[in-house]
């Protein structure tokens, strides 16, 4: 599904923060990437989000070469992939409300006569309430804002699902629900996984195999555990 | 036994909204510290807890109302005014260790000379003494005294966590507020900073930490407080309530269970809006053994607010 | 350790809600007021400028020589000025001219300037830097100097003085408009965006352009203050508004005779009519940058 292959990345090129690291998500298959904060596994994710250029290494995504990131990738290449990031509160528009901001990627693609289904459908899917939906971001807590994140990065129905420490903000109860939203989409849908994260437990217990990044900005490259 | 350093009995908070509306944040929470305790107080993000930290440290906005008593140093920190609270409370009482240290140090000055602004408006330490000051002050957050020339941008997470420890303990505050102090961090950092919160609970400080990370209040506190829908719901001692025979409320236990290294299952639906608490047990539309007796709010008794507490041989 | 049964401390409750003590509630009393006065004001200036000329026709000509720099009376209660005109009607004229100005010329200048920093913000690169260093230029020259070179090149009159200011001031809006996008960009939401398929077009119309309007209109509200303000300095000079016609830099400067006179109130009553207006918009425009401030907003978050 995802083959990134020799990425050296960062924001200044004379001091890249990844440098030829290699990582393979099989079809179907759930990876954990684990490191200490400030490794650079962020950054991986933004590459293999296809929303960061990296300034060596080879892309591919489902077998075809990327040649692009950001909005030089075809749009189909892009919404192939959902993501969730770390803080929720960044990773919404403040302006929309809940229900706008699951229907946007919809909206953006064309598929506005879906978002009525789909959006209810997954409010459903990750718990949210019609009251909830309603509101905007400042007016819901941490746990109910990602939840709403994660029903936008499935909205398109995406093949590979990024998680980049989505649960690192959130307590024990929402973390094992949102784990179980995106595993029973990916027993649906059959779609493959790359979590990132710090904490061991929860991706040894979520993920297939957890890959190992070595501490420090410098990984020469990612060891599978 | 002494008499706690902190007291809190039957503190509400409430904040008026716009269009009439009131959110109960907290409501009739009860509890004490002691000297060298640790009390950790666990939840989900929005059933409250950082609003009784503020509640604690008198930095509540202007549209909340309070009711209750909170007895810290001999007063009445609630009906304390501003300058009471700023000369002798923050800082001097109780020193705040913050969610976000990266924030809460200023960029554009050195750890020396924060350190040096805090030691000389908390102890009036004078010119020739202050250098000392700051070192003695550095050390005992661990904070290596060859580091204290550097910006908080030039510090890892695990310094910038040890800057504002130290910045806390300047005033040598007998109590500690830690307010999320994990938050973000990885796990090798956190097990870091909370075994150096521990530490200075042994030197004899209370400490009160806020934090929905289960495992960190597992590692450092003596006695753990849960609270749901801005009630403390259970107060227990830490080794019982993780280890056996384990919570006695169905929502600790169910709040426990969802860890990863447990069952890993969530708790069914979501917490109750704080501006519409239902009249009963909050917890009842969520609780697998809920009855007709859930309709009236069971009291704190024994350490648990539930009719249909967990017997202690459940678990 | 036993904690439940914990000892008999001096712990009364008190029954009823208080107001827990701090500054904060007076702080907030404080700047309702200076809202509300801000907001009367502005309102009372808006009227009189609007409602007067239609139930007071000024002959801009007028001379009564017989009546000249009366002081303040019942009659004139700001007084008449060194050809008997009185001050008070002539200051509401004065501010008439000096508001459409303000507001004219900071449209003129908002949309321009919001214009050009989107475009150097969305495209970008060389562009980018070099359309940023074109604004850094005009920055530096004064911008009276500027202004006053702009008027020169026309015969006096209101339109002229607006295409000065207008052309002198987008360069702040510009920087604002475009240091917020730049800021906005970088923000995980944007991701997402990027992520769902949204075109670089729907990402800019739905998502940046709505993140940068408040900045944007903020900056416009205070530039009106700045348009009377460089208005008054054109005229004063001679340069804006005909001599004749009432404005409140033509009336400073003519009265400056009789102020060495001993005669105060032709100066002070038109001054007054400048610094009264722009400290009510600022006010006005302070209230709402703090309203419009995220961190204010979170302060209730749970």
């Amino acid at each position: 599904m995802l083959e990134l292959r020799a990425i050296t990345a960062g924001y200044d090129r004379r001091a890249p923060v990844l440098r030829e690291v290699d990582l393979t998500v099989a079809d179907g298959e759930s990876v954990g990437l684990l490191g200490p904060s400030g490794c650079g596994k962020s950054t991986l994710a933004r590459v293999a989000a296809l929303l960061h250029r990296p300034d060596a290494g080879q892309v591919r995504l489902a077998g075809e070469p990327v040649t692009g990131f950001r909005h030089r990738a075809p749009r189909a290449q892009r919404t192939a992939v959902g993501v969730v990031f770390q803080q929720p509160r960044l990773s919404a528009d403040p302006r929309l409300t809940l229900r706008d901001l699951v229907a946007e990627p919809l909206r953006a693609t064309g598929r506005a006569a879906h978002v009525p289904e789909r959006t209810a459908d997954l409010a459903r899917t990750v718990g949210l309430g019609d009251d909830l939906l309603t509101r905007r971001p400042h007016e819901v807590s941490d746990g109910q804002l990602q939840r709403a994140c994660l029903a936008r990065a499935l909205v398109l129905r995406p093949r590979l699902l990024i998680c980049d420490e989505m649960t690192a903000m959130l307590d024990a109860s929402t973390t094992a629900a949102l784990v179980g939203v995106v595993e029973a989409y990916r027993a649906d849908s059959g779609a493959a996984l790359l979590a990132v994260g710090h904490d061991r437990v929860l991706l040894e217990r979520w993920c297939d195999r957890v890959t190992e990044f070595a501490a420090s900005g410098t990984a020469s490259e990612a060891a599978v555990a | 036994m002494s008499s706690p350093l902190l007291a809190v009995a039957g503190l509400s908070v409430r904040f008026r909204m716009s269009g009439g509306r009131t959110v109960a944040a907290v409501s009739d929470v009860s509890f004490d510290l002691a000297a060298g305790e640790c009390l950790a107080l666990v939840g989900e993000s929005g059933c409250g807890k950082s609003v009784l930290a503020s509640a604690l440290l008198g930095l509540l906005p202007g549209n909340a109302e309070v009711r209750g008593a909170v007895h810290a140093g001999g007063r009445d920190l609630l009906t304390a005014d501003e300058r009471t609270l700023a000369r002798r409370v923050r800082g001097r009482l109780i020193g705040l260790v913050p969610q976000s240290p990266a924030a809460h140090l200023t960029p554009v000055r050195t750890v020396r000379a924060q350190l040096a602004e805090t030691v000389r408006e908390l102890t009036g330490a004078g010119a020739a003494a202050l250098p000392d000051a700051v070192l003695a002050a550095a050390d005992r957050a661990a904070f290596p005294a060859d580091h204290l020339d550097r910006y908080p941008h030039q510090l890892s997470g695990g310094l910038a966590q040890r800057a504002a420890t130290a910045l806390a303990l300047v005033g040598d505050a007998p109590l500690l507020v830690a307010d999320e102090p994990t938050t973000g961090l990885d796990r090798a950092l956190v097990d870091r900073t909370v075994d150096e919160l521990r530490r200075h609970v042994d030197d004899g400080r209370g400490l009160l930490v806020i934090t929905h990370d289960l495992a960190a209040a597992e590692r450092v506190a003596d006695r753990v407080a849960v609270m749901y829908a801005g009630r403390i719901v259970e107060l227990a001692d830490a080794g019982t309530f993780f280890g056996k025979p384990g919570p006695r409320h169905p929502y600790a236990a169910g709040l426990l269970a969802a860890l990863p290294e447990r069952d890993f299952t969530p708790i069914p639906g979501m917490p109750p809006e704080l501006h519409a608490l239902p009249p009963g047990c909050a917890f009842a539309p969520r609780c697998p053994r809920a009855t007709d007796a859930c309709a009236q709010r069971p009291a704190l008794t024994e350490g648990t607010a539930c009719h249909h507490a967990l017997d202690s041989a459940h678990a | 350790m036993t904690h439940t049964t914990a000892p008999p401390a001096p712990r009364v409750p008190r029954e009823g809600w208080t107001v827990p003590a701090g500054a904060r509630r007076r702080r907030r009393d404080y700047r309702a007021l200076r809202v509300r006065t801000a907001a009367a004001l502005v309102v009372a200036l808006a009227l009189a400028v609007l409602a007067v000329p239609l139930l007071f026709p000024l002959d801009q000509q007028a001379v009564d020589l017989a009546n000249k720099l009366q002081p303040p009376s019942a009659a004139h209660p700001f007084g008449t000025d060194d050809v008997g005109r009185d001050v008070l009607l002539r200051c509401v004229y004065g501010l008439r001219v000096s508001l459409l100005v303000g507001l004219v010329a900071a449209l003129v200048a908002s949309v321009l300037g919001v214009c050009v920093g989107a475009l150097a913000a969305a495209v970008g690169g060389t562009t980018d830097r070099l359309v940023m260093r074109v604004v850094d230029a005009i920055s530096s020259v004064p911008h009276l100097l500027l202004g006053v070179f702009i008027v020169a090149m026309f015969r006096p009159g209101v339109w002229p003085v607006i295409v000065s200011v207008g052309l002198t001031h987008w360069v702040s809006t510009a920087r604002i408009v475009r240091a917020e996008i730049h800021s906005l960009r970088s923000r995980p939401f944007i991701d997402a965006a990027v992520s769902g398929g949204a075109s670089r077009w729907r990402v800019a119309v739905r998502h940046l352009v709505p993140g940068v309007w408040p900045q944007a209109a903020l900056a416009a509200v205070l530039m009106v203050p700045h348009a009377i303000w460089h208005e008054s300095a054109l005229s004063f000079l001679g340069l804006g508004i005909p001599p004749h016609q009432a404005s409140l830099g033509t009336m400073t400067e003519a009265a400056r005779g009789s102020l060495l006179a001993g005669d105060w109130w032709p100066t002070l009553f038109p001054g007054l009519f400048i610094v009264i207006p722009t400290l009510a918009i600022a006010g006005l425009a302070g209230a709402w940058r703090e309203r419009i401030n995220p961190r204010r907003r979170s302060e209730l978050m749970l």
